[in-house]
């Protein structure tokens, strides 16, 4: 055994109320087919625009089968990067316009909430081009949580940043569409064939959409936003079907109420994608947790799935509402199509209070929250930073000539899930099974969080998912391989297989010492006492690597 | 194709197509239940299994909750086959 001594940590022991941070907003930009400025895209949505539409193709790339999305006509183009890439600096670059911050300081990190990224290089790397281009020479992180990733990483920005490690953030969400990701929604027959209608009776699925978006985090410069934290939570139910009984995401809500006045509360952003299952899943989170008559609002029936991007859009959006006094409509709805009511209206709505809670939900198990408010004195009493210090009570490390396999049947054995999984998580399946058994525990399910990175996220799955579409001839997308292109879903495999409700994170890096920082900043939510951490990397079937560590709090 | 032929290259195909290792066609009961307690298939097999008849048999469902009495068991998916494939 041996005592974890993070790389900087400093031992503060008192919480954040004491120490009077705030974390706050300082700027932010909104760049989507509805509008180049945060300031338009509030204007089309508020005017009942919306950018879903039929389309044939994706950036010229025929689709086999049309569908409803909101699409850019042009993306934006700066030589030597890549459409993703250069989505994302135009967004930073607008969002910076004017104001007065020092992005290129060591001060200062980039954090990107990306799901797909470029697909065929590593988002790590697309990440470092964008710091680059702005000088800032400080690592850039990544979190790649599928559809969480833009909550998640607002969460990973203010631990940072309470944390003392930088004092500015500058967090941009962004996805590109092509037919990879719409032929792995259709075959998962997820897509509805009109304009999506989150919460609606005659809701039939979600519209792929795209978008940048950046926030600019501060502790150093005051904003009348302030981020009071946030809270994760997995499912342990199933890696593409949301909880029946909500756990992840009425968690999630619960956490949030500890962190907000209740009176002050003025809505929801809710993820309402406009599928069955997951509106459905939605409205009972917010039933179990007492927050079913407070306003919500649902914003995919403008923008359509916008992905790694929603997360900040739409907490973006619900800032600039709530300036100014409103609720937003949500397009689609007209009549109750969830067991439980949600307060939700097709028409703007006066706004009562000054904070609001961000939820989404995603593939892999995971939910996320965060709150926000522009009160003068935040209530952040409970969800507040631990320092307290991390042993290391096991360690497993596995590579290429260990036959995960041969691994599986000798020494775990009688769970046929495993042969689904794709190679990276079956590397981070069999890793955590050998680490509990080597350190003769078993995983406790509300105070287990689980973080793990690599840096070619599915790269390998992405590969054998291309497979299937490629040949126009022999078109037959599949759903259990398009699943797997999120990196995250390792860690919802283990969730599910030990039944931890905790946080579950996954990063894309360059480097595994990268990691470190990120496992600190987990183990200052005080409900986690036990973390599966693990640099868990797949380039090809026959190419991975391991280093998982189950660390306890001294 | 004989029907029990056709059943037989039918459990050889949803082993490969979901992965089920620990299988062999003999296992699988012609009239049990695919979903539920039976071969501990989810929701994403059932996705896989659309494609399975789409690509082998030419089969599309256009209407997902008609997939549900055809996956009802092997005999029901055989039978459909049968009366509906273009391949």
């Amino acid at each position: 055994m041996r005592s974890i001594r993070f790389n900087g940590f400093t031992s503060i022991s008192s919480g954040i109320k004491e120490n009077n941070e705030m974390i706050s907003a300082i700027s932010d930009n909104i760049m989507s087919p509805l509008g180049l400025t945060t300031e338009e895209n509030l204007r089309a949505v508020r005017a009942g625009r919306t950018a879903l539409m039929k389309h044939e193709d994706v950036h010229g790339a025929r689709l086999q089968e049309s569908v409803v999305g909101s699409f850019f006509e042009e993306l934006p183009a700066i030589e030597g990067y890549t459409a993703f890439e250069a989505l994302c600096i135009r967004s930073v670059e607008c969002a910076l316009q004017g104001k007065d911050i020092d992005v290129s300081s060591k001060s200062c990190v980039f954090i990107v909430s990306t799901t797909k990224g470029n697909i065929w290089s590593s988002p790590a790397d697309s990440a470092k081009k964008v710091a680059m281009y702005f000088g800032n020479e400080v690592q850039p992180i990544v979190v790649s949580t599928a559809c969480t990733s833009g909550v998640s990483a607002q969460l990973t920005a203010w631990r940072l940043l309470i944390a003392k490690k930088f004092d500015t953030a500058v967090i941009v969400g962004c996805d590109v569409q092509s037919e990879f990701i719409v032929s792995g929604f259709q075959s998962f027959k997820a897509l509805s064939d009109e304009q999506c209608r989150p919460f609606d009776k005659e809701r039939k699925g979600l519209n792929a959409g795209e978008a940048a978006a950046t926030l600019v985090l501060s502790s150093k410069v005051k904003g009348e936003w302030q981020l009071l934290g946030g809270s994760i939570h997995n499912d342990a139910n199933h890696i593409s079907g949301p909880s029946r009984t909500a756990e992840g995401s009425w968690r999630c809500l619960e956490d949030m109420k500890r962190l907000t006045d209740a009176e002050d509360l003025a809505m929801v952003s809710v993820h309402g994608t406009g599928t069955l299952y997951n509106d459905e899943m939605e409205s009972l989170a917010l039933h179990r947790a007492g927050l079913d008559r407070l306003p919500v609002s649902a914003l995919k029936g403008y923008y359509g799935h916008t992905m790694g991007a929603a997360g900040l859009l739409e907490t973006i959006l619900s800032m600039h509402a709530l300036d100014e006094d409103i609720i937003l409509p949500s397009k689609g709805y007209t009549e109750q199509g969830t067991t439980y009511g949600v307060n939700l209206s097709q028409t703007e709505r006066q706004s009562c209070g000054k904070s609001f809670i961000k939820l989404l939900s995603g593939f892999g198990g995971v939910n996320a929250a965060v709150a926000w408010t522009k009160a003068e004195a935040g209530n952040c009493g409970e969800l507040q930073a631990d320092r307290s210090k991390w042993e290391e009570v096991a360690e497993v490390r596995l590579s290429s000539s260990d036959n995960l396999k041969e691994i599986y049947k000798t020494a775990i054995g009688n769970y046929p899930k495993f042969y689904k999984m794709d190679t990276l998580a079956q590397l981070g399946f069999v890793g955590t099974e050998l680490l509990l058994q080597k350190a003769g525990a078993e995983a406790e399910s509300e105070t287990t969080a689980i973080v793990m990175a690599n840096h070619s996220a599915s790269l390998k799955n992405d590969t054998d998912y291309e497979a299937t579409i490629s040949d126009k001839e022999n078109y037959f997308p599949s759903p259990a391989l398009f699943v797997y292109t999120l990196p995250n879903i390792v860690t919802g495999e283990i969730a599910i297989r030990q039944h931890i409700y905790g946080e579950t994170a996954f990063y894309v890096l360059p480097s595994e010492d990268k990691l470190d920082v990120l496992i600190e900043a987990t183990g200052m939510n005080p409900s986690v006492k036990t973390m599966i951490t693990g640099w868990v990397e797949c380039v090809a079937a026959d190419n991975y690597t391991a280093h998982l560590r189950l660390l306890k709090r001294e | 194709m004989e029907i029990n032929e056709l059943k037989e290259q039918l459990k050889q195909q949803i082993i490969n197509a979901l992965n089920l290792e620990d299988l062999t066609p003999a296992d699988i009961d012609d009239a049990a239940p695919l979903f539920g307690e039976g071969l501990g298939l989810d929701s994403i097999d059932a996705l896989e299994l659309l494609m399975v008849l789409d690509k082998n048999y030419g089969i599309k469902f256009h209407d997902r909750s008609q997939s549900k009495a055809v996956f009802a068991s092997i005999n029901a998916m055989a039978e459909y086959i049968e009366a509906n494939r273009t391949k």
